[in-house]
C-alpha cells in the first residue's frame, strides 16, 4: 500500500491524498474523508486505518478543515466535485456541517459520521460505544471493590459524552447502590476534563469524608491522574480507580497498581471499520453488523455501529504493548511484580 | 501639464525613497502594509486588567477626548485593580505618550468594561462603567473630571456581572436608550453552568430626562451588544452576541424596538436563524458595499461574518468569513492544531487605501489547554477583490498576550489609525501607525455633530464617495469587546485628493454631497449644515 500526496486544490488549499495499491490500477470508487482538524495527533492513525479499510476497492481522497467549520463546508463540496462516491465526515461542528451533509445526500452520496454524531436521516454513525466504556470502568472497579464508599469523578459538564459514560457506570453499580453495599460519598463533574480540577475536587471529597473512600470511578485517564495525585497525598494510593483513553501515563499507573483499569479505544479498529463501511455504502451494499439507533438528542433513527473498546488491566496488559500502542519500557517502568506482560 | 505631473511623480518617488522605511507592499495583492510600532515602553501606560476567573472576560478601554484638545484620552478597566484614566500627551505625529490622571471617582475596582457616550447631551462626554457589581454612569464635568450620576439620571446600576453595552437614540427622544449585557449569574444555583443573567434595556422616562425602569431581556451569557440599523429602516435594532460556554443551548439574538412597546425578539419565524457560538465581540461594517451592515462576530475557532441576504424585510444572514478569508480560527504565527480565542474586533482602514481592514484581538481565556496559548492579534487587510489577507506579521504585530478589549483610534492625530490593546495581567499594548512616513494614502476624519441632543449622531450614516465608489459607515455606540470610542470617524482615501461626503441623519434627512479635500479633520453640524475644519494643536496641554 502506498499513499501519495497527489492533488493540490489551489483555490481552497485542500490537500487531496490518493491511495492506490502499488502495481494495481486505480479503483473504480473514491471515498472522500473530511477531517475536522488533521493537525491533532490522533487522526494520522485513523487515516492509516481508513486507507487499510478501503483496501483495493476505493481510492482515498481527503481534505482538512483545519478547525474551521466554514472551511469544512467548502471541503465537502470540493470532495464531491472531485468525484467522491461516499463521504466519511469527522465533523468540526456537528450542527454547522449539516447543509453539506444534506447537499451530499441530495446528490446521492452516502455519508458516514465518523467518531462524532451527525444526527441526520440516512447518515451512518460509527463510533466507540461510550456507554460501554462507562460499564467497563465500573465493572473493573466493582470487581476489585464490591462494597464500600464510592466516588464518581465525572467528565466535563458541557460534554454529552460525560453523561453517556456516567449512565454506563450506573448501569453496573445501581443494584449495589440500592442494596446499600455501595455508598456514594462524593460525585463531581470536572470542568474541561482537567486533571487539576479533578484533583482539587477529589481533595475536597477526601476532606469532607475524612478520607473514608474505598474506590473512585473516574471517567478518563486525565481525571484519574488528578484523583491518584490526591490519593497519594493522603497515603491512600492503590485503592481502585478507573480511567479511559490508554494514556501512556495511565497505562504505567495500571502496571504500578495505582489505577485499576484504562479503557482503551483502539482507533485502528474504528478507522478500518470506517473504510470498510464506506466502501459498502459507495457500492450500495448492506453494512454487516449495523443496527438501528435513535439515541441522539433529536431522536433521529440512524444506522449505526458501536465499536467495543478494550478495558486494559494488569491481566491483559500485553494487548497495548503487542499492538504497538506503547513501548514496553514506558508501560512497565517500575511495574508491580504481578504484571505478567512486564516480565 | 503632463511634464509637471511626471516631475511631480518623480519628486514624490524621491521623497518616498528617502523616507526611512519604504512601504512594504504585499506582492500578491499590491496592497501596502502599514508599519505598527510598539510605543508601550514609552507610553507611561502602567495599568493592568487582572483578577481571578471573574475577570477572564472583559478588559475594556474607552477612547474619547475629555479635555477638548482633540487628542483621545484613555480610560482602562482594571478588574480587581483600580480602573485608571490616562491623559493623552502625544504630539501630532509623535510617539504615543500619556500621563496618569490625578486620583478621582473613576478610580474604582471591579470595572469590566467601559464605553464613552454623551448621555445628557451637554457636549461633555460621559462614561458608562460596567462592573462585577453595580454599574455606574459617570457624568462628565469637563477637564477630565467626572461624577457618579446614577441617582441624578435614575439609572439602576444593579448588581450583575455586566460585560456589554450599546446605546441608541429612539425617534424624537432627547434621552438615549441603553442596553446592558450581563454574563453569568454568579449567585444562581449551579453557577456558572447554564446560569445566565438577563440583559437590561433602559429607555427614556416619560418626562424624557432620565431613565425608566429597565425591561429584562432573556439572554444567554452576553459578551457584546450593538444597536445597529440592520435593514436601513431608520430604527436601530439590538444585536446580542452570547457565549455558549456556559449555556450551550444559547443563540445569537436580535431585538426590535418600537415606540411605546416592549422590545421583542426576532425569531426563526421572522427569518432570524439560530447561530450558536462563543460570542465575544461584535464589529459592524458594510463590508460588501450593498448598503446593509455586515456583522463580524468573534468566537473561539471560526469567527463569523454575518452578511445580509434579504431585501430589508427579514433578518436573514449567511456566513461569509471563509469566502473572504477572515475566519481567523487559528493563530497565524504557527502551524498548530489548537484554535484561537477572539475578543474585540473592529473594522478600520489602517493603510488609508479606501479598502476596509479588520483588527481582531486574540488571547487564551487563561490557560485553556484545548485552545492556543500563543495567540497573536490579527491585522487583516482588505484587497481589491473584497477578500482579506493576514498582515499582522509584516506590520510588526508579534505580541502574544491575552488581549481582550481594544480601541482603533488616531491617538496622535496624524491621520493614521493607531491601536491600543488591553491585555489581561499585563500593561496595555499601544501601537503607533507609522504609515505617514510611507505616504500610504490620503484620509479624512469626520466628526458628525447634532446640536440639540444625540450630539454624536448615533444612527447617522456617513457616505464617502471617491471615484464613484461609496464607503458607508453607520455611527454606532457600543459593541466590540468591553471597549468603545467616541470622536472622529476615519476614512482612507487612497490617492484621491478629494471626496464627496454626505450624511444621512438619524431622522432620515440626507445632506447634499459636500466636496472636501483630503488629509483634514472636519466637523459637520446638522442644524446649520456647517462644516468646520480644524487642525490639531501641538498639544502643549496642562497636566491633569
Amino acid at each position: 500500500m502506498s499513499v501519495k500526496k497527489l492533488l493540490m486544490s489551489a483555490a481552497l488549499g485542500v490537500v487531496m491524498t490518493v491511495s492506490a495499491t502499488v502495481g494495481a490500477v486505480a479503483a473504480d470508487l473514491k471515498v472522500g474523508v473530511s477531517w475536522s482538524n488533521f493537525q491533532e495527533e490522533r487522526w494520522k492513525t485513523d487515516e492509516k486505518a481508513i486507507i487499510a479499510g478501503l483496501g483495493a476497492d476505493a481510492d482515498y481522497i481527503s481534505a482538512d478543515a483545519g478547525g474551521s467549520p466554514e472551511k469544512q463546508l467548502a471541503d465537502i463540496e470540493s470532495l464531491i466535485a472531485n468525484g467522491a462516491n461516499a463521504l466519511i465526515i469527522l465533523a468540526m461542528d456537528t450542527e454547522a456541517v449539516m447543509p453539506a451533509v444534506l447537499n451530499a445526500q441530495a446528490e446521492g452520496i452516502p455519508v458516514l459520521g465518523y467518531d462524532r454524531l451527525i444526527e441526520a436521516k440516512d447518515v451512518f454513525y460509527l463510533t466507540f460505544d461510550n456507554v460501554e466504556v462507562g460499564r467497563m470502568q465500573a465493572r473493573a472497579v466493582f470487581a476489585a471493590q464490591p462494597k464500600g464508599n464510592y466516588v464518581f469523578i465525572k467528565g466535563s459538564p458541557t460534554d454529552p459524552n460525560a453523561d453517556f459514560l456516567h449512565g454506563g457506570q450506573l448501569e453496573i453499580l445501581q443494584a449495589a447502590i440500592d442494596s446499600g453495599d455501595i455508598k456514594i460519598v462524593g460525585e463531581q463533574y470536572t470542568d474541561g476534563w482537567k486533571p487539576e480540577n479533578a484533583q482539587s475536587n477529589m481533595e475536597q471529597i477526601l476532606t469532607a469524608t475524612d478520607n473514608k473512600v474505598d474506590a473512585v470511578v473516574a471517567s478518563n485517564d486525565g481525571t484519574a491522574g488528578g484523583v491518584v495525585a490526591a490519593l497519594t497525598a493522603q497515603g491512600m494510593e492503590g485503592i481502585p480507580v478507573s480511567g479511559q483513553d490508554g494514556d501512556h501515563a495511565a497505562l504505567n499507573r495500571v502496571a504500578r497498581g495505582l489505577q485499576t483499569v484504562s479503557v482503551w479505544k483502539d482507533v485502528r479498529v474504528l478507522g478500518k471499520k470506517a473504510g470498510e463501511i464506506a466502501v459498502a455504502l459507495a457500492k450500495g451494499e448492506a453494512v454487516m453488523g449495523s443496527a438501528k439507533w435513535s439515541g441522539g438528542k433529536k431522536g433521529v433513527e440512524m444506522d449505526a455501529i458501536f465499536v467495543a473498546p478494550v478495558p486494559i488491566t494488569k491481566a491483559n496488559f500485553n494487548v497495548v504493548i503487542d499492538a504497538g500502542h506503547i513501548a514496553k519500557d514506558v508501560a512497565c517502568a517500575n511495574a508491580n511484580a504481578d504484571v505478567a506482560a512486564c516480565k | 501639464m503632463r511634464i509637471l505631473l511626471i516631475i511631480g511623480a518623480f519628486f514624490l518617488s524621491m521623497v518616498t525613497a528617502m523616507a526611512e522605511n519604504a512601504p512594504l507592499i504585499d506582492e500578491q495583492s499590491g496592497i501596502a502594509i502599514p508599519s505598527m510600532i510598539s510605543d508601550a515602553a514609552i507610553s507611561n501606560l502602567r495599568t493592568k486588567y487582572e483578577g481571578d476567573w471573574d475577570y477572564f472576560v472583559g478588559g475594556g478601554v474607552a477612547a474619547f477626548d475629555c479635555n477638548d484638545d482633540h487628542y483621545p484620552d484613555l480610560y482602562f478597566a482594571g478588574g480587581e485593580s483600580q480602573a485608571q484614566l490616562y491623559i493623552n500627551q502625544s504630539t501630532r505625529g509623535g510617539a504615543l505618550t500619556f500621563a496618569k490622571a490625578k486620583a478621582q471617582s473613576l478610580n474604582l475596582d471591579k470595572v469590566v468594561a467601559t464605553y464613552p457616550i454623551d448621555i445628557d447631551s451637554d457636549g461633555i462626554v460621559d462614561l458608562m462603567v460596567l462592573r462585577l457589581g453595580e454599574n455606574i454612569l459617570f457624568k462628565g464635568l469637563g477637564n477630565c473630571q467626572f461624577e457618579p450620576a446614577n441617582e441624578q439620571w435614575n439609572f439602576d446600576g444593579g448588581d450583575e456581572w455586566s460585560t456589554a453595552f450599546s446605546a441608541t437614540w429612539e425617534a424624537d427622544k432627547k434621552w438615549p436608550t441603553l442596553a446592558i449585557g450581563n454574563y453569568v449569574d454568579r449567585k444562581a444555583e449551579g453557577t456558572p453552568w447554564g446560569t445566565c443573567s438577563d440583559n437590561q434595556l433602559f429607555r427614556p422616562s416619560a418626562s424624557d430626562d432620565g431613565f425608566a425602569t429597565a425591561q429584562s431581556l432573556k439572554a444567554y451569557c452576553t459578551l457584546s451588544l450593538l444597536f445597529s440599523d440592520w435593514n436601513r429602516s431608520g430604527t436601530q435594532s439590538l444585536r446580542v452576541s452570547n457565549d455558549r460556554q456556559y449555556n450551550k443551548n444559547g443563540r445569537e439574538q436580535l431585538w426590535r424596538l418600537a415606540a411605546d412597546k416592549s422590545a421583542t425578539e426576532f425569531t426563526r419565524k421572522d427569518g432570524f436563524k439560530k447561530l450558536n457560538i462563543w460570542g465575544m465581540g461584535i464589529a459592524s461594517h458594510d463590508v460588501n458595499a450593498d448598503g446593509y451592515p455586515d456583522y463580524f462576530l468573534t468566537s473561539m475557532g471560526d469567527n463569523k461574518l454575518r452578511s445580509y441576504v434579504g431585501n430589508g424585510e427579514k433578518p436573514k444572514y449567511k456566513n461569509m468569513a471563509f469566502k473572504l478569508g477572515i475566519t481567523a480560527h487559528k493563530p497565524w504565527s504557527e502551524e498548530s492544531a489548537l484554535l484561537s480565542t477572539a475578543w474585540h474586533a473592529q473594522f478600520a482602514d489602517f493603510n488609508n487605501d479606501a479598502l476596509i481592514d479588520l483588527f481582531i484581538a486574540k488571547g487564551n481565556v487563561d490557560q485553556m489547554p484545548d485552545f492556543a496559548q500563543h495567540d497573536p492579534n490579527n491585522l487583516l487587510l482588505g484587497k481589491l477583490d473584497g477578500r482579506f489577507f493576514e498582515a499582522a506579521d509584516r506590520a510588526g504585530m508579534h505580541a502574544t498576550k491575552l488581549t481582550r478589549g481594544a480601541a482603533i483610534v488616531d491617538l496622535n492625530l496624524d491621520g493614521q489609525l493607531d491601536i491600543v490593546e488591553v491585555n489581561r495581567n499585563e500593561f496595555p499594548g499601544v501601537l503607533r501607525n507609522l504609515s505617514t512616513s510611507h505616504a500610504l494614502g490620503n484620509w479624512i476624519a469626520l466628526d458628525i455633530r447634532r446640536l440639540d441632543y444625540n450630539k454624536s449622531s448615533i444612527g447617522a450614516w456617513i457616505e464617502v464617495k471617491i471615484n464613484g465608489k461609496v464607503q458607508r459607515k453607520e455611527i454606532t455606540n457600543g459593541g466590540g469587546h468591553a471597549s468603545g470610542s467616541l470622536g472622529s470617524h476615519h476614512f482612507g482615501m487612497a490617492t484621491a485628493k478629494q471626496a464627496d461626503i454626505r450624511i444621512i441623519w438619524p431622522d432620515g434627512q440626507t445632506s447634499d454631497w459636500m466636496t472636501m479635500n483630503a488629509n483634514q479633520f472636519a466637523t459637520i453640524n446638522k442644524q446649520d449644515s456647517a462644516v468646520t475644519f480644524w487642525s490639531p494643536s501641538n498639544n502643549a496641554k496642562m497636566m491633569q
